[in-house]
């Protein structure tokens, strides 16, 4: 955290008066000493030598007084000389640039934002106040130091909710040649750091993961291995036996690094949001048809329901399918033999209606949104919900659901068992949607787990109350 | 951007101020949203530097606090403002007061870390931080609905309040069984209870904030009940 402060130096106070200080008491010397040799009382030779010695003595001084303290901090100063077809370049260019840049008045005013930095930031057409804006303190301060005129300062800030973002900030003052006792300006440019702050931890967590889980069924294969070159060399049987438990641990590790591959994939693109677009009623229909075999097996009915509108969302295929499989897979493999497995497609939700049922699967059900969007009242969502007849899960666990490695049950072995990464893996693909994922759950009763997804503009048709002028922000940017 | 001063004001510098008061308001919520960010970070990566930086910071919260409400009284006994005026400048003097309590919130949890950090990590570190991040996502929405005049943000917020009591109560139960089960556990488990506490608060006066933000676009008060599920202390 230690590059998180502001690396800013205090202003140099300018040298400039001091060499006129020197100059000045130089020159008053010479003349002194002019009058001097005027009024006849010093002779010639010496009033030279004395004025030469004079004059060597301040060109040291001032020499060295220039190289000794650094040159001091010009803060740019806004050419006037520019022809108007250079300005409409650099306005052109401005414009165009896909880096947010800022140019804050006095009292923190914005007087410009280029269109990226409007996205970013979510700033409307108006001259707001900068604060409103963009929260930071740690910004705000650097701007208010560059707007006294002060040295520019790099500062790193990071919100960690509703999403994540990590952005460095460049402060720099410009002088505008303008009448007034506020020459300055804070030019203030926003560079997101995040995919490479998340890259940095990703690898450190994935390093960390797969150590720590593949541990254990590394341990129990060289511990049947030895078994196998040991005691066990020549038992037929015994042999038989240990290398079916091995071919299963060795499954699972597989299954395990398939897992945490497809986490640490989906984590990291988590901030980009995806570009493609979904029909839910279809994706639904292909998973259900591609696990019925599975739920058969078990003998459990597997059924499905689609909406009667179209359910057209914004998002990338084969993730959302992800998404549904596991939901699916999950119900599936928690349902006792027999059972009955429920997933169905909703439309155009509001984002209560989206989150929760209308009816409590339970009186005493618990309900937990696990991972949601930033809230936005107008948004509607098509909504993909699975229930299970299954035990259902204590209302104490459901906070940990999403969590990796988390199993209700704590059992960690066994065929069925998964990875305890697969609502980890729902979670981020959501969270990367700009989807909802929550859980609705009663010991006895079952599960509903439901993911919502914003629906895409299909026509342009809708109520048109909004007004004209509002700029619409790709849904890329986030608001900082 | 503030949908706070629609019709300008006659004496401009009027405008100018009751503006500047809603940014000023803004900026300390962004300073109280880093210090419960800072604080939640200090407790996760087990940063006691950083924890000691949040304490410290919490004055200026203080120093702010004080400043935007002489701003305030300034401005009353100068302009006399009435309706949607007089709304803001009395949210904006209530929100501060929610805000102030916000830092001395997060200085709190803040001040627990030092402590935990001389013992052993416990298994309870993701779930403080996911309960932390609910909470800190659920003030980052109402500075935002109070920042653009957005009631529909703000009571959505309200409503999710049950969300952040739901973490707060299987936190609880959780902590406690541990607790039972290992008495190592006593000394950070009880601090942990503490910080999910001051959590739960820094959720409740994001809900404050939400009413106040309801009463100065609308000029009615939020009536129902805030919706909330049963309390862990009754039910353990």
């Amino acid at each position: 955290m230690a590059d998180d402060r502001t690396n800013r130096t205090p202003a140099k106070k300018s040298d400039r008066p001091r060499r006129r200080d020197i100059a000045l008491t130089a020159g008053l010397g010479v003349f002194i000493m002019a009058v001097l040799a005027l009024s006849g009382e010093m002779g010639a030779g010496v009033f030279l030598a004395g004025a030469l010695a004079l004059a060597a003595l301040a060109a040291v001084y001032y020499l060295t007084a220039l190289t000794a303290a650094e040159p001091s901090v010009r803060p740019a100063l806004a050419s006037a000389s520019l022809r108007p077809v250079e300005i409409e370049a650099c306005e052109a260019m401005l414009e165009r640039l896909p880096i947010p840049v800022l140019l804050i008045g006095p009292g923190g005013r914005i007087e410009r934002a280029n269109p990226s930095a409007r996205a970013f930031l979510g700033l409307g057409a108006e001259r707001g106040l900068l604060s409103t804006a963009l929260r930071q303190p740690r910004v705000l301060e650097a701007v208010s130091a560059a707007l006294r005129g002060e040295r520019g300062a790099s500062v790193e800030y990071a919100t960690l909710a509703p999403l994540e973002s990590h952005v460095r900030a460049y402060v720099e003052p410009i002088r505008l040649n303008v009448p007034g006792p506020m020459p300055f300006r804070a030019m203030l440019v926003l560079a997101d750091d995040t995919s490479s702050k998340r890259a940095e931890r990703m690898r450190a967590d994935f390093l960390a993961n797969a150590s720590h889980e593949l541990r254990t069924p590394l341990a129990s294969l060289s511990g049947f291995l030895e078994t196998l070159q040991g005691p066990a060399r020549d038992d037929e049987e015994a042999r038989d036996r240990f290398l079916s438990i091995m071919k299963e641990q060795t499954e699972r590790m597989r299954r395990l690094i398939d897992d945490l591959l497809s986490l640490s994939r989906v984590e990291m693109n988590e901030h980009v949001a995806p570009t493609g677009s979904v029909e839910l009623n279809d994706l639904v229909r292909d998973v259900a048809e591609a696990l019925r075999p599975v739920a058969e097996r078990r003998a459990i009915t597997l059924e499905a329901a689609f909406s009667d509108m179209s359910a057209q969302v914004r998002g990338d295929h084969d993730q959302i399918y992800e998404v549904v499989e596991n939901l699916v897979e999950n119900a599936i493999k928690y349902s006792p033999d027999g059972a009955q497995v429920q997933v169905w497609v909703e439309a155009a939700r509001t984002r209560d209606g989206a989150e929760h049922m209308p009816e409590r699967i339970d009186p005493q059900s618990g309900r937990l949104t696990l991972s949601s969007p930033p809230l936005d009242p107008d948004a509607r969502f098509a909504v993909v919900r699975v229930r299970d007849t299954g035990p259902g899960i204590e209302r104490r666990y459901l906070p940990r659901l999403a969590e990796r490695f988390f199993r209700v049950d704590g059992q960690k072995s066994g065929p069925a068992a998964g990875t305890g990464l697969g609502l980890a893996i729902v979670k981020h693909i959501v969270s990367r949607h700009r989807g909802g994922f929550t859980v609705e759950s009663a010991p006895g009763a079952g599960s509903v787990f439901s993911t919502f997804f914003a629906l895409a503009p299909a026509r342009p048709a809708a109520p048109a109350d909004a007004p004209g002028d509002v700029e619409e922000t790709p849904d890329a940017v986030t608001k900082a | 951007m503030t949908n706070q001063v629609k019709a300008p004001h006659i004496v401009k510098a009027f405008s100018e101020e009751l503006e500047q008061l809603s940014a000023d308001v803004a900026a300390m919520g962004g300073l109280a949203e880093s210090l419960v960010s800072d604080a939640l970070q200090a407790a996760a990566t087990r940063d006691g530097d950083l924890a000691a930086e949040v304490v410290a910071r919490d004055a200026q919260v203080d120093a702010m606090q004080r400043d935007i409400e002489k701003k305030i009284i300034r401005l009353l006994a100068l302009r006399h403002p009435i309706a949607q005026d007089l709304r803001v400048c009395i949210a904006a003097l209530k929100i501060v007061t929610d805000l102030e309590r916000v830092g001395d919130l997060a200085k709190s949890i803040a001040r627990r870390v030092p402590t935990l950090n001389d013992s052993e990590p416990t298994a309870f570190a993701a779930s403080v931080d996911r309960m932390g991040k609910l909470v800190l996502s659920h003030i980052h929405e109402v500075l935002d609905a109070y920042v653009t005049g957005e009631t529909a943000r703000a009571v959505a917020v309200w409503e999710r309040d049950d969300d952040v009591d739901e973490h707060y109560n299987a936190l609880f139960r959780e902590l406690v069984r541990a607790m039972r089960d290992d008495h190592a556990m006593i000394g950070p488990g009880a601090h942990l209870l503490f910080i999910a506490k001051n959590l739960e608060r820094i959720g409740d006066h994001a809900t404050n904030i939400a009413e106040v933000i309801h009463y100065l676009v609308t000029g009615s008060e939020l009536a129902s009940e805030r919706p909330r599920g049963p309390r862990p202390e009754q039910t353990v």
